[in-house]
């Protein structure tokens, strides 16, 4: 922007006012106002703001600049180099802020309140209760005086207000932070835009009660809702649009913030925008690094907290043991944020919000500058970014004409550490947030007394609130440090203690005019007085050696997933040859002895005899494998891994076909990784068995350091789906809480399902006529079932649940993908061959509970004797790394052939998920996957020695051992960081955050809606039940029991 | 499902109180204790392991009046009232050791009623897990064939929790299958460091308080127990608190003497496991380390006062994500290598206690030698737990506890062809099998699987 333009433009102020005055400034009368009470007031509205640097936008200063301000807004911005103050026409007062800098005032984009939610019997209600997007910022008081001065302390002046809670959470509104006046008859401060963006979160509800229970079914709710307003928002409707589908809109509705409180979240929400072809954006966590590549890849606006995490304790040996190297990694990255996203070229705002102590905001981004974030960038974060996102960039975000006179200014620049706010202006109203330190009193004193001949002598220095005093002159007499230093406007007090005094002597005095007068108290003494003047500039500091500012020591690039064992880069696709090996192939050529594999663009060239081995060009590695073994990669039906953290259940209501697990699948969980290294290269990721119809699940391949969870799908796998049957669906071990859930017997389970089925043949038949039913995200995969395009997998134990779902499918014409667990299924396996595609469970766990009390080893052997395609899977993390030695119990229990028992773990599980055209057996064309063992892999005495996937080695001794020596460096490395901490010479003070009141020094925890509230303390309770029982709580774990709200509680209390 | 999460089902049907539907008749095993050793009994042909020494080709194991009376290799000269079971191409072992079960006192996890394993209190030295054990469990036949003949049962929760026992597989009641009744005093340390984890609703500084109370608490009991075993030598007219009685033999007599009877420590911590080893010492008392996970960390100590180890499973997840994902399955080894005393107990639920020797395994698959491992499982826990002269090892003298496979018990493809409890020789079967054959009949009826 040209200062020049801006200079021609200053003439014709008195023209301009008129045509930006907006209603609702404090100083005008408006509209929304009564009569006054008593007399109208016109006070005097005009200010210019000489001498500082004007920072009117990211990267472009004024020096020196004048800022003229009139009735709220800004005038002009111009250069006033070589003028003179005293010229300003117009009367306006001048403010001296030379030396100082002035910034655009921030916006903050993200700052909560709380809106009442509507009555539940409202009429246009949503059935449920999280889905309130008629909620609305401006129909609440909003922020209350104490929480606008403390946004305001940090440098905020206008807000994006967001009713707190629920899934659709409302309209936000962006305001001024300004206080309304005393006076009702004032204009009250402006709302800049009233209806911002319509709100969008994940929560979820209460441990027992409403739907959603999960993320995945948050995540369900909204893809649902927005169907349905998208539908709405389509032409030809008779009826009107409900109130809650038109606030929502369709593709060109509101902008929707997504609020996310997990890097993966944010993915999610990006997946729901693109599906709806909606605008949106996203407030984040402070956790975005650890997800960068495919947040940016998205590249969604974001907002963004400055939340770091606290330095773990590693002072101790026991203690250190306890620490996590991604808790390290993340103390010493979470600075690094801003900058990185920066610098991934997305558009950033940062919110003071989401933090335990805002006053700690301006020290938190001082810390991330140091890390790398530029004074431009971080400016743009606090106010064009914002001001662009939230589409009020006409009113706020620059320091320029007609805009609103809504200023930051500060006594040093934005990211250095000692700048102090001075001032922030609202409106054309200016806030005193910081004194500036007077000047005027720094120096050397000399203070006559009438009662002797030499003056003492004070030192004072203001900006460092010290002061020493000399009786007598410099060097005579000795030098007492002042203590109770206290400096008020023109009044300064101070006390003394000297040895030759009984008492501590009290001082006061005032400045005026250079004249410092004072009265000093010895005592009961009657006192004296004193006066005197300054005759010396504060003596010249020694340089400190101020130590030039370390740069943080932080490492650039850390892989994925964050954490240990992370890959800085996708294994390469190799073309090798694996010689002199023992093939398993899973396949028509069973075992063969002395064989050879061959791979090269991720596909297998050639599995058979070493001798007819075609000849392979020079690309070719050859690895001798010196007569160890080849499997096909392991194949896993029934895998959690990765999901509990985000709940693996939907279990609030009885069929919720429309969630899919894949919304709850972190690919970086550390189990992944440990499933490597026990051969697993396939897993299906299912949902819970809390209710007879579960959600959809997801084929993925352990492709280890995937960017972005999709990364790890596997393209083709036919869909599938969760049911389940049994004790789980009809509650028998939740507790005597748990009895009004339809289904409460094994009779009601089937009954249900029928229920569910009928309904979606009803809606597919509706649509194959032509109709244009309200897409049902729900029955639509209900449909997907019968009309066999998605495959249930069906979690049951006794054989009469399991032959009941068997008839149904007869009835409804469908085929079963598989039963799960099935730990009775071979008392009815004639029923299972016909109906399903296969059975799949556990080798030989029993006892458990009672429907598994009949569990038997044989199971698997006598279903697949009789002709049943059967597999072992783990439904544990932990068996799940040695399903190798799983198989050898379909040897041992039942006689099957080693040969056949290795393919219940490869190829029959790849039949049982549609995916035996691409892997489950090594054979020429399909997929290189695979699993080299030291020795037979039906033997307990063998281990996995390296897991290939898609021709790429994912994991293998020797990587990993390379792995675990950058684990133990790093884990050295920030842990001596942060000892060496404690070992510095001097303890580097914090720098003392700006001045604020008392009574905001502990900032009460954030409101939390009632069902957050119920989750904390639910899962608390959890914890200390085991803790007071002395279990190991399996750190890391979290979330492991699959209770599917540890995780947002996790989160929650985070911000406490 | 994980073991944990059946471990969280068990707790909350707990918390809930639920009310189990369980019969009695539902945790029934048909198998009858078989009779007593008739007329002595020679193995012969078979691959000899002791355990206590180096393995015998071709060896023989003769028995008689449930005790082994020879060892060695070839055939020994018998005499006509001998029974001589050929055993060439077989193996036979010692009978394999579960030292820490709750083998019939938990029979359906997720079912109340069929569960006995904790009593009211954080202190009740009096119960003994002996008494409450249903000898018809289910579990023992399931257990036995696959070579478990002898079990640790130990109570669980609170800080005293209670007396282990050790039992054998096979017999008409309760005490028929114990072998020894205070085999361990379970006592769970408490813990030494605050949690600085998010849940933990009490400050640092409230926490030490409570770690502090803890001890005292613990430190307390453990006095007037000893108190208790003075005053009644000084004054046998003194009126009998069973709790302290109970402690007993786990405490140093009324002359200082020390205890006779171990404590089983439960400590996975480093800090607990060096504060709880100090503590049990301090007071003469015989710790014998449970879990141990940090304890190669500690290793002098452990070493110096020669403080064994049950190691609770291989199968297992490494304490953090960034630990080495074989860290569970390593332990075993790390602690031979410090020259620990330790054994290998499943630390999975009962049901699944006959996969014990895969544990075991697992740590050879990872550098553990075999012998080293098949000891693990057989004469280590007997030792620590006190029955080492009996039990564990094929020796003359020994009980004749045994097992005979058609290979190494390690692999799950050995097969345990016999099984002999004191000289006894076991039914092998169980409802597994009879369930088996039952369903094998069906399909065999419908010509799905031939005859």
């Amino acid at each position: 922007m040209s200062s020049r333009l801006l200079f021609g433009l200053y003439s014709f102020v008195g023209l301009l006012v008129g045509a930006v005055a907006v209603a609702g400034q404090p100083t005008s009368n408006s509209a929304l106002s009564p009569p006054p009470n008593g007399m109208v007031k016109q006070p005097p509205d005009r200010f210019v703001l000489i001498g500082a640097t004007a920072h009117v936008a990211p990267g472009v200063s004024i020096a020196d600049a004048w800022v003229e301000i009139a009735q709220g807004r800004i005038v002009s911005v111009t250069d006033g180099a070589g003028r003179d103050p005293a010229r300003i026409a117009g009367g306006a007062r001048v403010i001296d802020y030379t030396g100082r800098h002035i910034y655009p005032g921030f916006i903050d984009a993200f700052v909560e309140i709380d809106v009442p939610a509507p009555a539940a019997d409202a009429p246009g209600t949503h059935w449920n209760g999280a889905v309130m997007p008629q909620r609305s910022a401006v129909r609440a008081p909003g922020l209350n005086r104490d929480a606008r001065a403390g946004l305001r302390r940090v440098g905020f002046v206008a807000a994006n207000l967001v009713p707190r809670g629920g899934v659709f959470q409302g309209s936000s509104a962006v305001v001024s932070l300004n206080d309304p006046s005393d006076d009702r008859s004032d204009a009250r401060p402006p709302v800049y835009l009233a209806s911002a963006m319509q709100v969008v979160s994940f929560q979820t509800g209460s441990w027992d009660g409403g739907y959603p229970g999960s993320h995945m079914g948050a995540v369900s709710l909204v893809r649902q809702t927005l169907s349905d307003a998208h539908w709405w928002a389509s032409p030809g409707h008779k009826e009107p649009t409900p109130e809650v589908f038109a606030l929502i809109g369709g593709e060109r509705g509101p902008v929707l913030m997504f609020d996310t409180n997990h890097e993966l979240k944010i993915l999610h929400a990006s997946s729901i925008a693109r599906e709806f072809r909606r605008r949106a954006v996203i407030v984040g966590n402070g956790t975005e690094y650890k997800r960068l590549a495919a947040i940016a890849r998205d590249g969604n606006p974001l907002v963004v907290p400055l939340r770091f995490p606290k330095a773990p304790d590693v002072s101790s040996i026991g203690r250190a043991e306890a620490v996590e190297l991604e808790e390290l990694m993340s103390w010493e990255q979470a600075p690094t944020n801003p900058r990185r996203l920066h610098q991934a070229g997305l558009k950033v705002a940062l919110t003071s919000s989401k933090v335990r102590n805002r006053n700690d905001f301006l020290s938190n981004l001082r810390e991330s500058g140091k890390h790398g974030l530029t004074h431009d960038a971080a400016l743009a974060m606090l106010t064009a970014h914002p001001a662009d996102m939230l589409g009020v960039s006409d009113v706020l975000g620059t320091i320029e004409r007609g805009k609103a006179a809504s200023l930051v200014v500060m006594d040093g620049p934005l990211l250095e550490a000692k700048s102090k706010i001075l001032d922030v202006w609202t409106d054309g109203r200016r806030h005193e947030i910081n004194a500036a330190e007077r000047d005027d009193l720094a120096g050397v004193w000399e203070l006559a007394t009438p009662m002797r001949r030499e003056p003492a002598r004070l030192t004072l220095n203001p900006r460092e609130k010290k002061a020493t005093f000399e009786s007598g002159p410099e060097g005579e007499a000795p030098k007492l440090e002042a203590k109770n230093l206290k400096i008020e406007g023109e009044r300064l007090s101070f006390t003394l203690s000297d040895d030759d005094v009984p008492s501590v002597i009290v001082i006061s005095a005032v400045v005026q005019g250079g004249v410092m007068t004072g009265w000093v108290q010895i005592g009961n003494d009657p006192g004296f007085s004193f006066s005197g003047g300054r005759v010396a500039p504060l003596p010249e500091e020694r340089k400190k050696a101020e130590e030039p500012e370390e740069k943080p020591q932080v490492p650039e690039s850390y892989g994925y997933p964050f954490g240990p064992y992370a890959l800085l880069e996708t294994p390469s696709q190799e073309s090798v040859v694996f010689t002199n090996a023992v093939l398993w192939t899973a396949g028509p050529r069973g075992v063969i002895q002395d064989g050879a594999v061959a791979i090269s663009n991720g596909k297998i060239v050639y599995a058979g005899p070493s001798a007819s081995l075609p000849r392979l060009d020079d690309r070719y590695r050859t690895v001798d494998l010196g007569g160890r073994h080849i499997t096909p990669g392991i194949i896993d039906t029934h895998s959690h891994t990765g999901t509990f953290a985000f709940g693996v259940n939907e279990g609030t209501q009885a069929c919720t076909a429309e969630v899919r697990i894949a919304d709850a699948v972190d690919p970086g969980h550390i189990n992944f990784y440990r499933q490597l290294a026990g051969g697993i290269t396939t897993v299906q990721t299912l949902h819970g068995s809390a209710n007879p119809i579960g959600g959809q699940s997801l084929t993925q391949k352990i492709r280890w350091g995937a960017h972005h969870p999709h990364d790890m799908h596997f393209q083709g796998a036919v869909p599938g789906i969760k049911f389940a049957l049994g004790e789980n669906v009809k509650q028998s071990n939740w507790g005597d809480r748990f009895r009004t859930r339809y289904p409460q017997s094994r009779m009601g389970v089937e009954t249900y399902i029928r229920d569910r089925f009928l309904a979606a043949r009803a809606y597919d038949a509706a649509r194959r006529a032509g109709e244009q039913p309200r897409p049902d995200l729900e029955l639509e995969a209900l449909a997907e079932i019968l009309r066999g395009e998605r495959w249930i997998h069906c979690h049951s134990y006794r054989q009469d649940e399991i032959l009941m779902l068997c008839r149904m499918a007869h009835e409804f014409g469908f085929r079963i993908g598989t039963f799960q667990h099935v730990l009775e299924g071979y008392k009815v396996a004639e029923a299972i061959k016909e109906a399903a595609v296969g059975a799949s469970g556990f080798s030989d766990w029993w006892a458990f509970k009672w429907e598994v009390y009949d569990a038997i080893p044989y199971a698997f052997t006598l279903m697949a004797q009789a002709g049943v395609n059967a597999s072992f899977n783990s439904d544990s993390d932990d068996l799940a790394r040695r399903m190798n030695t799983e198989s050898s119990k379909a040897v041992r229990y039942g006689g099957l052939s080693a040969d056949d028992a290795i393919k219940m773990i490869t190829i029959n599980p790849a039949i049982q998920l549609g995916i035996d055209r691409r892997v489950g057996s090594l054979e020429a064309g399909k997929d290189a996957d695979l699993v080299i063992w030291s020795g037979d892999p039906l033997s307990t005495l063998s281990r996995c020695e390296a897991t290939w996937i898609d021709g790429r080695e994912y994991y293998s001794i020797e990587r990993d051992a390379k792995l675990r020596e950058e684990v133990a460096a790093e884990r050295l490395r920030i842990t001596q960081k942060l000892l060496a901490r404690h070992h510095k010479k001097k303890e580097k003070k914090e720098e003392p955050a700006a001045d604020t009141p008392a009574e905001d020094d502990t900032p009460a925890p954030p409101r939390r809606s009632f069902a957050e509230r119920r989750l904390l303390d639910q899962v608390r309770e959890e914890y200390l039940y085991s803790f007071e029982r002395g279990e190991d709580l399996m750190r890391g774990q979290c979330g492991i029991c699959g209770c599917s709200h540890l995780y947002d509680a996790f989160m929650l209390s985070n911000q406490e | 499902m994980t073991s944990m999460q059946r471990l969280r089902f068990l707790r909350r049907a707990a918390v809930f109180a639920l009310a189990g539907f369980t019969s009695a008749a539902g945790a029934q095993d048909f198998t009858h204790k078989a009779p007593a050793q008739s007329r002595p009994i020679a193995i012969v042909g078979g691959t000899v392991h002791p355990v206590s020494g180096p393995s015998i080709p071709n060896g023989h194991v003769v028995f008689d009046n449930g005790r082994i009376t020879a060892v060695g290799p070839g055939v020994p000269r018998l005499g006509q009232d001998v029974e001589r079971i050929d055993a060439t191409g077989l193996h036979i072992y010692p009978g394999l050791f579960g030292a820490i079960t709750d083998m019939g006192l938990n029979e359906v996890a997720s079912t109340r009623a069929t569960i006995d394993v904790r009593e009211v209190g954080d202190f009740t030295p009096e119960v003994r897990a002996a008494v409450a054990v249903n000898p018809d469990s289910a579990h023992f036949p399931v257990a036995r064939s696959n070579g478990i003949l002898t079990v640790g049962v130990v109570p669980t929760g609170g800080r005293v929790a209670g007396r282990a026992a050790v039992m054998r597989v096979d017999g008409w009641t309760w005490e028929d299958k114990t072998v020894l009744e205070n085999a361990g005093l379970v006592v769970v340390f408490p813990r030494v460091r605050p949690v600085t984890d998010w849940w933990m609703n009490r400050s640092e500084e409230d926490q030490l308080r409570d770690i502090a109370a803890d001890r005292r608490t613990i430190d307390t009991y453990f006095d007037q127990a000893q108190d208790y075993v003075r005053q009644r030598a000084a004054d046998p007219a003194r009126p009998v608190d069973q709790r302290f009685e109970a402690m007993r033999p786990f405490l140093p007599d009324a002359s200082g003497k020390p205890a006779q009877r171990p404590i089983l420590l439960y400590a996975s911590d480093v800090d607990q496991i060096a504060q709880g080893i100090a503590w049990a010492l301090d007071r003469g008392l015989r710790p014998i380390l449970v879990g141990g996970r940090d304890a190669p960390m500690v290793a002098e100590l452990l070493k110096t006062n020669d403080i064994p180890v049950i190691v609770t499973g291989t199968f297992g997840f490494p304490r953090r994500a960034d630990s080495p994902h074989d860290d569970a399955f390593t332990l075993p080894l790390r602690l031979e290598a410090a020259g620990i005393r330790w054994c290998l107990a499943s630390g999975d639920e009962t049901a699944n206690e006959r996969n014990l020797p895969y544990q075991a395994a697992k740590a050879v698959a990872y550098g553990l030698s075999v012998d080293r491992a098949i000891r693990a499982i057989t004469l280590s826990p007997a030792e620590i737990l006190g029955v080492g002269d009996r039990l564990g090892s094929l020796e003359q003298g020994k009980s004749a506890t045994l097992i005979v496979t058609t290979g190494n018990p390690l692999e799950i493809t050995s097969d345990v062809r016999m099984a002999f409890v004191d000289g006894r020789r076991i039914d092998l079967s169980n409802r597994q099998i009879k369930l088996f054959e039952k369903y094998l009949e069906k399909y065999r009826q419908l010509g799905l699987i031939g005859r």
